[in-house]
């Protein structure tokens, strides 16, 4: 390591290995170990409450699921609609009939999306309040 | 130091001996400081720092694998959770740069131990403002008494990486020092 050094390199070494030593206070020992003992006398941390926790986290993967499934048949069902909707706005007929469809089945979405989210909020308020 | 010590005052701290990590500390206590100064510069920082460094000792001991010794593994956690903490708060000689360390306007005019002392110190904190990786290998390298495999062992590094980052933070200090380090020390009589 040291056989190709030059004098530059071998004052950085005398400068830098030859730092002096700081020595602790007095009292260093004494405070870590107070550290330590409070460590020690700590309860363990309270761990998750996983059988409180599960049902919920269930109910919600069912749930980001159905909607994953019912949204992924909204995009296929609407895709159908457009063709469909490209096709007749071709003809002089006026406003298709499944435009209006179109606006019931949004409102029926909001409704559930509200009150999923209703039922999330109070679920994970009871929970966290103990009372589940 | 005696490697039997701590092995002893480990097992007996896993087994519920509390008062015998002062054994630890008390041996430790030192080495641990003077790193983290090198680490921050900072006397208070530093002591705060080692005392963290033991804590998380103590929390970790049934994690040390004995196929190490007690120091390593001891070395190796205090390094990482010195950088960890300089990477959260820079050290005050960190937020200058390579530029605000005077150079002298001639190295070869004034005299003496002053200007050792000044060169000397000018260097230190220069190690300081390199890029952690550089700092960190010089650190560790020379707080080890130039051991390399030591050093890459605290650094959880291979030694080619460190030899590599020694040799590339020797050259940037070299190359932002040159009239000090240029300076041809005068041998005492």
């Amino acid at each position: 390591m040291r056989s190709s050094i030059r004098p530059d390199e071998d004052e950085i070494d005398r400068i830098l290995s030859g730092e002096g030593e700081i020595l602790p206070s007095s009292g260093f020992a004494v405070s870590v170990m107070d550290a330590v003992r409070r460590e020690a006398a700590a309860p363990p941390p309270i761990p998750f409450p996983w059988k409180r926790a599960l049902p919920g986290l269930v109910a919600g993967g069912l749930a980001l699921a159905v909607v994953l499934v019912a949204g992924i048949v909204a995009i296929v069902q609407f895709g159908r609609t457009a063709t469909t909707a490209q096709f007749s706005m071709a003809l002089p007929s006026g406003m298709p009939p499944v435009f209006h469809g179109r606006i019931e089945s949004a409102a029926i979405w909001t409704g559930m999306a509200l009150v999923m989210t209703l039922v999330s909020v109070k679920l994970s308020m009871r929970l966290a309040s103990g009372r589940g | 130091m005696s490697a039997s010590d701590d092995q002893s005052d480990v097992e007996r701290v896993l087994a519920g001996d509390i008062p015998a990590f002062e054994g630890i500390v008390r041996r430790w206590q030192g080495p641990l400081i003077n790193l983290a100064y090198r680490f921050c510069r900072d006397r208070g920082r530093a002591e705060e720092m080692a005392q963290e460094a033991f804590l998380r000792a103590y929390r970790g001991l049934g994690q040390w694998r004995k196929d190490a010794v007690f120091s390593t593994w001891l070395f190796a956690l205090a390094t990482n959770l010195y950088r960890s903490e300089l990477r959260r708060i820079p050290a005050r000689t960190m937020s200058l740069s390579l530029d605000d360390i005077a150079e002298p306007a001639d190295a070869r005019a004034s005299d003496g131990g002053l200007e050792d002392r000044d060169r000397d110190l000018a260097v230190r904190r220069a190690v300081g403002t390199l890029p952690a990786k550089y700092r960190e290998a010089l650190i560790l390298f020379y707080f080890h008494d130039m051991d390399v495999p030591t050093a890459a062992r605290s650094l959880g590094l291979p030694e080619g990486t460190v030899k590599a980052r020694l040799f590339r933070g020797r050259e940037i200090l070299r190359g932002k020092l040159p009239q000090r380090l240029a300076v041809p020390r005068l041998e005492e009589a």
